[in-house]
This record gives structure tokens, sequence and C-alpha cells, in this order.
């Protein structure tokens, strides 16, 4: 037993030392993305605006990275990996931005360029980059569903989960705006769950159909929700009396959207969020001021508003959303 | 030197752990055996290792004992701790004694859910897969219950973010904690009265019994045990993420019933070794970091997790010796 682990522990050292490491030349400026989760329509968009960054720009590697599953520990531990790795830049979409804080804080000691979207209370980043301010994105929901209930009547909100941050600021968005504009609107059972899931959105959305069968108004939170509720309303026959509105992806939703069980979307193009995002972080690479009212060449993104972040960092925000309905969901390959 | 410390698990987790690194040198880049990597590797390892370690208490217990309420309690762990020295400290002026609340109230979250899964599994006598299970869920909804579902930020302090994050004499502290814990839980296991009781009991309670063990009070210490291994690594999680949230971690419970299966813990009982659960879990670092240096992605890692517990579990039922030609008398 003995002799053979000291041939085997011998053999992997000689091996071991017989090799030296690639040391590859590199001068072009590595950008990693880092998503939430892989394999997501969201994300796999994404990794468009990635990629064609990379593409359109010499000297630049551009690539995007996530976790199989969606949990802030593994992707805490690949930008980790990332860190040790030595790259230069780090654009990331945290799963939940307060469990990041530490590592994101080593990464900037260590001379890392570090970007965010959708977490404006991160401490630790360089620049956040919103597609727009949330409240606003949520009351813009909330209008189109007053409008479409007649202004009134009962209506709920969904987020991806209570820990998504710009999710609940959605919920409370539209909920401040029904306050103060629509008084014989009220909200019932709001914030449902759905754990990014289009079948727990469904199975929550029959539960609030059987708790409110009067309900009229459904605010969606993540971009699966209006899948979910969608399915619902159409299993309950009530496309007609029903406004559902809420974040959502063309291609996804279009069969809701069509058959009246969702009848409008809203979205930020994740491919032109993936671009900006590594054109922030390029720019702090380089070295580039980004001030307010810059025109980053991307459509929404023309006019950027800068603000203070609630670290060092700033937050970047566009008036990126996009309005979608049965008329036009067909223009968008996504 | 004992056969036993050189059993075959050994010398195969030992040789997949020297293979990992050398792929790595040929795969990517010098910067995966720099200095900085191995901190890094090793600063990520403590809080799936020390819920692995439970797994693997609660495995050699036998009757397909398990625990899967670990995180979960990890997570209470870290969210009472927080509630109770937030309420009591203020960390600007004593960071010292909030550290001290913070751990003390974790600690003793992990005393009281350890309880309980002990005293369901070893005194109500509920089959411990759904006992854990019960409490995973019962654990969870208190801490979305206390937090309302969101993160609770710890604030920086900088002696606890460092006791997370920054070596000291290039070695993590929480790695260095770890170590220590498993030093100690080896030490109990080999020495200590109750860890003979332990693998007996494992191998077999019924004769366990009648020879006069206390078979419920063993199992009610192997789950309190792990109940505090799980609340240590609640404290690990809060001082590498300055936050602590209810679902953290979500996918460390079949990581670390992973690690301990590979690690030659034998899933009926009686039989597991400490020395492997750390190898076992270094391994599975080493493997994962290699998989994010070469950007392959995460669904390629869970794939390559599974073909080597597979091999692992292929190789344990393999007895090589019966094929060499020379047997000496050990």
């Amino acid at each position: 037993m003995l002799r053979r682990s000291t041939i085997l522990a011998g053999a992997a050292a000689v091996f071991a030392a017989g090799i030296a490491s690639p040391a590859l030349a590199q001068d072009e400026q590595e950008i990693v993305t880092v998503v939430k989760v892989a394999g997501e329509s969201w994300f796999i968009r994404m990794e468009e605006g990635v990629q064609q960054f990379g593409e359109d720009h010499e000297g630049v590697t551009a690539r995007q990275v996530g976790p199989g599953r969606a949990d802030a520990a593994q992707q805490t531990a690949m930008i980790q990996d990332l860190v040790a790795q030595n790259v230069d830049a780090i654009a990331i979409v945290p799963m939940d931005p307060s469990a990041l804080e530490g590592v994101l804080r080593r990464a900037q000691q260590r001379g890392i360029t570090v970007v965010t979207h959708e977490a404006d209370n991160l401490q630790n980043t360089q620049v956040d980059m919103e597609a727009f301010d949330n409240k606003e994105f949520g009351a813009h929901f909330a209008e189109q569903i007053a409008e479409c209930m007649g202004g009134e009547g009962k209506f709920t909100s969904f987020v991806g989960s209570l820990g998504s941050l710009t999710h609940v600021q959605w919920a409370d968005g539209g909920a401040e705006y029904m306050e103060a504009n629509h008084p014989d609107i009220e909200l019932v059972s709001p914030k449902n769950e759905s754990f990014n899931d289009a079948n727990n959105a469904y199975e929550a959305a029959r539960e609030i159909l059987r708790a409110h069968p009067d309900i009229k108004g459904f605010q969606g939170g993540s971009a699966i929700d209006v899948i979910g509720i969608g399915r619902a309303v159409e299993e309950a026959g009530l496309e007609d009396e029903t406004c559902v509105y809420g974040l959502g992806l063309p291609q996804d939703s279009g069969q809701y959207l069509e058959s009246g069980a969702v009848d409008g979307i809203a979205f930020w193009d994740p491919k032109d969020a993936g671009y900006v995002m590594n054109i922030l972080a390029k720019m702090l690479l380089d070295g580039e001021e980004i001030t307010d009212g810059m025109d980053l060449g991307v459509p929404g993104y023309e006019n950027v508003a800068v603000s203070q972040g609630p670290g060092e960092g700033i937050i970047v925000r566009g008036q990126a959303w996009v309005d979608v309905d049965a008329s036009n969901w067909k223009d968008y390959p996504f | 030197m004992h056969h036993r410390s050189l059993d075959p698990q050994l010398l195969f987790l030992l040789f997949v752990n020297a293979a990992v690194v050398v792929a790595a040198m040929v795969l990517t880049g010098p910067e995966f055996t720099s200095a900085y990597n191995f901190q890094s590797m090793a600063s990520q390892v403590p809080e799936l290792g020390l819920l692995a370690l439970g797994v693997m208490l609660a495995m050699i217990s036998g009757n397909g004992g398990i625990d899967l309420s670990g995180i979960a309690l990890a997570n209470l762990a870290g969210i009472v701790g927080y509630q109770i020295a937030v309420a009591t400290v203020d960390p600007s002026v004593a960071p010292l004694s909030y550290i001290l609340v913070f751990s003390c109230g974790a600690l003793l979250i992990g005393v009281i859910g350890g309880a309980i899964n002990g005293a369901l599994i070893g005194y109500a006598g509920v089959t411990s897969i759904i006992a854990t299970l019960g409490t995973q869920l019962f654990f969870t909804g208190v801490a979305v219950g206390l937090t309302g579902g969101s993160a609770q930020m710890l604030g920086y302090i900088p002696m606890f973010d460092s006791f997370g994050n920054v070596p000291v004499m290039g070695i993590p502290l929480t790695f260095a904690l770890f170590i220590i814990i498993a030093l100690a839980v080896a030490a109990m296991l080999k020495f200590t009265k109750f860890g003979t009781h332990l693998f007996l009991m494992g191998s077999n309670a019924k004769a366990a019994y009648f020879a006069g063990i206390p078979v419920r009070s063993v199992l009610f210490r192997t789950f309190f045990l792990s109940g505090i291994l799980a609340s240590v690594a609640g404290i690990v999680i809060a001082a590498r993420t300055s936050s602590v949230k209810w679902d953290y971690g979500t996918s460390y419970v079949l990581a670390a019933i992973l690690i301990a299966v590979m690690a030659g813990v034998r899933p009926q009982g009686g039989y597991g070794r400490v020395v492997c659960v750390v190898l076992s879990a270094s391994a599975l670092q080493l493997l994962s970091s290699l998989f994010n240096f070469m950007a392959l992605s995460n669904f390629f890692r869970d794939f390559a997790w599974g073909v080597l517990l597979l091999m692992f579990l292929a190789f344990s039922r393999f007895d090589y010796r019966t094929w060499l030609p020379m047997r000496r008398p050990s």
C-alpha cells in the first residue's frame, strides 16, 4: 500500500513539475458578465448583447457566465473564482446584491473593475446600471392596469421573490401609484412570490382567482409571472374581465397576448442591458468619465441620468422600457 | 503505518485532488496555482464542509440517517444572531462585542435547532429524512417570517469581514476554523465513548441496543452536534458575505450529501472518516473552480460531479486487492 501511494505521489509531482503552465500573452481586456442563472431566455438574450459587444470592440474579450441554479451562494463562488483569475472587469446581475458586498470589496481591492445591474442598493460597485427608475416602471404598469380596469376593482401584484429588490420596487411603485390616483382600486394579497417559475405563478394566480373571483388587475413581477397568470386567466375564461400587465418577454408571452389573457407587457431589452454594462465596464477600464446626460449610443440609453449610489460608486439610469401588446409582439425575436 | 490510515478511498481522494491541480496547471493559466487562488478556494470550502461534516455524522448513525436541515438552520442561526446583535450592540462603537453577541446568538439557535432534530429523531423515533425535511421547512419558515424574506445587512465591520475574507499568515481564518473543527470531530469520533457508540450503533442498532448502548441518547447527540456545525456554517457565511438571508445556499443541501457520499461515508451507517470528508470537499472545490477558470458551463459542473460520484461509488465497490498477484499480510 505504502509503496503504491509513494509512486503515485511521485508520479504526480514529476508530472506537475514537467509541465510549464501555458502563460497566455494577453493584452486584451477581459470583461466577464455574470448573470443570476444560466440558460434562462432573459439571460440568453443578454448573452447576445455581451457577444455583440465583443465583436464590435477589438481588443476586448467579452463573455457571459452564470450558475446552473439560481442560488446566491453559487453566484458568489463564481465571482470569487473570477477575482482569483484576475479578469479585468466583472459585470454582474446579482441574485442577491447584499450577499456580494464582501466578494466585490475584495475584487475592487484587487484592482478589478466592477459594474452591476439591477442593484441600486449595492455599496461595493463602481457603476450600477439601471434600465430605468424602478418605481416609475411599477407606476407605468399600474397606470395601464388602472385604465384597463376602468378605475375600480381589485388588483394584485407578483414578485419573483421578496428578496428581489427590483421586483419589490415595481410592486411598491404600482401600489403607491394606485393609492395616490385611484382610490376605488383595492390592492389584495400583494407581492405573491413566483420564485421565477411559471408554474408557481400559475398556482398562485389560481389561488387568488379562487379567493377573489371578482379580481380584475394583475401586475406581474418576474419575466415569467405573466405567463403563469395568463394561463390561470385563460383556464378560468376571464380573458376579457381581467387586466394583466407586467414584465415579460414577447416570444414567451405571445400566445397569451394573442388570446387577451395578458393585455400588455413591458421590458427592457436584456441584450441592450448586457451591451451597456460592457460599455460602462470598458469606459471605466479606459479611464473615461461617465457623466449625466451622456449618450451611450444604445436606444433608451441616449440620455442617461447619473446619480450618486449608496457607496462610492454611481448609478446610471436609462429610459429603456419598451411597451408591447398583441399588435407588436411579433416585432421582437426573443 | 496503520492500515486504516491508508485506505483506498483516502488514496483515491488524494489522487483526485492532485489530478485536478495538475489538470488545472495544464488547462489554465498560472493564476490557478497562485497563492491568491488557493486562499480564495480555501475560503470557499468551510461553509459547505461544515454542513458535510454534519451530514457525515447523521449518516454514520445508521438507519438511513441524513440531515437535510443544515443550510436552513445555518441561515436561521445567522438571522437570529443578527437580530439579537443589532438590538443590543452598536457595531460602530463595539465591533468585537457585536460579533461575539452575533456568534453566540447564532450558536444558541444551532443548539436549539440541533436539539429539536435530536429530540425528534432520538426520542420521538421519527425517521431522520422526514424529521429533518420537516425542520428544514420549519427553520426556513421562521427565517422568512422574521425577515419578511429580505436580506439582513450586517454592515461592513472590518474585523468580521477580515475574519471571513482576509488570510492571516497565508491561511484564511474560516478555513483554519474549519480544519480545527474537523480535527475536533475526528478526535471525538476516535477517542470518546460517544464516538465508539456512534459507530457501533450505525453498524447494527439492534445489537448496540442490546449491548447496553444508550441508542436514543447517542442519536440525540448526533443530530445535536450536526445542528451546532450548521450554526457555525451560518457564522462563516455571515462573515464572508456581510449579510444573512433565508435562501442563501439552497443548492448546498444536495452538495453536502454528495461530499459525504464521495468521502466514502457509508449511507447505511457505521463508517465514515473526517479526513475523507475534508478531502472530498476540497476535491469538489478544486473541480468547481477549475471549471470556472475554464469558463465551462455550470451545467457541465453538475454533470462532472455526477460522473465523479458514480466513479467513487464504483471504486468503493471494487476490491482491487483480490486482483493483486501478491498478497502480503499487513
